[in-house]
């Protein structure tokens, strides 16, 4: 081969190694990027739920709390929104908790059932 | 070195050159192309995942936010022996319910408005108004009866399902946490629905029918929805607050279908107990007082 050919295969062969080099520092970047990226999402979810929404449920107190107007006496039905808007508390929550919890011993419904003269099919 | 190799050989360079130029382009093109792809796959995903029926888990989670919402707003009629006793009859119903997959759970709002809620679920509410205008504990199994048969029609939930699929490009991961913004307008949806532009009356009729059916195998009369509801026809005329006359179908319509089932069936349960007394001794604490 000939000084001039093999200068010439010299230098596309650095050509081929700088632009894959160029592309694997693209890849790394990129990766890195996609990194740095889902570690402020992960911050940012944090702050926005994670710890501070734990400590609410601990303490039980909470800006929806805030937002209630304790009201004296009995409500009536207003419009569909303005209860569905309803902030339910903490301990409104935990009403419901209680309500699912409440249960009545098989045995106390048959005797309720049976003192009533009820004969249920089933 | 001769002009022709020459040639060749650099006209060689240039087009290896040239293709590795296009190589770094193309490969972020493809990893754009690729974030694309899989950005559509899960859009695809959510679709289909709202498109499926709720799981009983979801089902659940979307009544004790409604069941939440109107804690909040009524806030609950503290009284044990009343709490109980509703609790007892409600059950002896919900135990003739065709769907058992859901555990039923009952409780009394502080309203005096004459009215019923059913959450998807099973959470199931009656208020102070609603318990006072009955007369008995068949009128009062007939209420409650009625509103086992929206969960087991599954008539609320149909809604939310419509609802979710939706807001399918809304689900997120914690839709279903308690107090999500999902949850908050999922059921916002079906309190807006409930309260005032009600169900279809298809739905109200298919409770209507469940119910008196729950309360005929309970063992009750099976007219004491139907009295309960001629009463509560009377105490709307008479300025009493309701919104089942607003958004339910007319009371004559509905009492009429229920009269007919009773004949068709030949349900001749006239001799059945109404359980007058026991209900006036575990209600009197929310009965108006005589000459109030």
């Amino acid at each position: 081969m000939k000084p001039i050919l093999r200068l010439f295969s010299l230098l596309v062969l650095g050509a081929l190694l700088m632009a894959l080099a160029t592309s694997w520092g693209q890849e790394q970047t990129g990766s890195q990027q996609d990194q740095d990226k889902t570690q402020k999402e992960q911050q940012k979810k944090k702050k926005k739920s994670g710890f501070f929404s734990g400590l609410k449920a601990i303490t039980g107190e909470s800006s929806e709390q805030q937002e209630v107007t304790a009201t004296a006496g009995s409500k009536t039905v207003g419009e569909g929104e303005q209860i569905g808007n309803a902030q339910p508390t903490a301990a409104d929550r935990q009403a419901v908790t209680a309500m699912e919890n409440y249960s009545i011993p098989e045995k106390d419904v048959k005797k309720f059932q049976d003192d009533g003269q009820l004969k249920p099919q089933q | 070195m001769k002009p022709r190799i020459a040639f060749r050989t650099g006209l060689w360079a240039a087009q290896m050159l040239a293709v590795l130029a296009l190589l770094v382009p193309a490969r972020e093109a493809r990893a754009q192309f690729g974030d694309f792809l899989k950005k559509a796959a899960d859009k695809a995903q959510k679709a289909q995942k709202a498109l499926q029926p709720m799981t009983l888990e979801e089902e659940r989670e979307v009544g004790r936010e409604v069941a939440a919402k109107l804690v909040a707003f009524f806030r609950l009629y503290k009284d044990d022996a009343l709490t109980r006793y509703v609790n007892l009859v409600g059950a002896t119903v919900a135990a003739q319910s065709e769907r058992q997959d859901v555990a039923y759970h009952f409780a009394v709002l502080d309203s005096d408005d004459i009215n019923a809620f059913s959450a998807p679920g099973g959470y199931i509410f009656i208020t102070r108004g609603a318990v006072a205008l009955c007369e008995d504990e068949s009128e009062l199994a007939g209420v409650l009866a009625h509103e086992v048969g929206h969960v087991a029609g599954k008539h609320v939930l149909k809604i939310v399902e419509r609802d979710k699929a939706l807001r399918s490009g809304m689900e997120e991961a914690q839709a279903y946490a308690p107090g999500s913004a999902y949850l908050h307008k999922m059921s916002r949806g079906v309190l807006v629905k409930l309260i005032d532009q009600g169900l279809a009356p298809s739905d109200e009729y298919d409770a209507d029918q469940r119910g008196i059916k729950y309360a005929h195998a309970a063992g009750y009369p099976a007219d004491g929805l139907a009295r309960f509801l001629t009463k509560l026809d009377q105490a709307t005329q008479q300025g009493g607050k309701s919104f089942w006359t607003r958004t339910h179908p007319p009371v004559q319509d509905r009492n009429a279908r229920l009269q007919q089932t009773i004949a068709a069936q030949h349900w001749e349960d006239a001799d059945r107990p109404k359980l007058a007394d026991r209900f006036a001794a575990e209600t009197q604490k929310v009965k108006p007082k005589a000459g109030a």
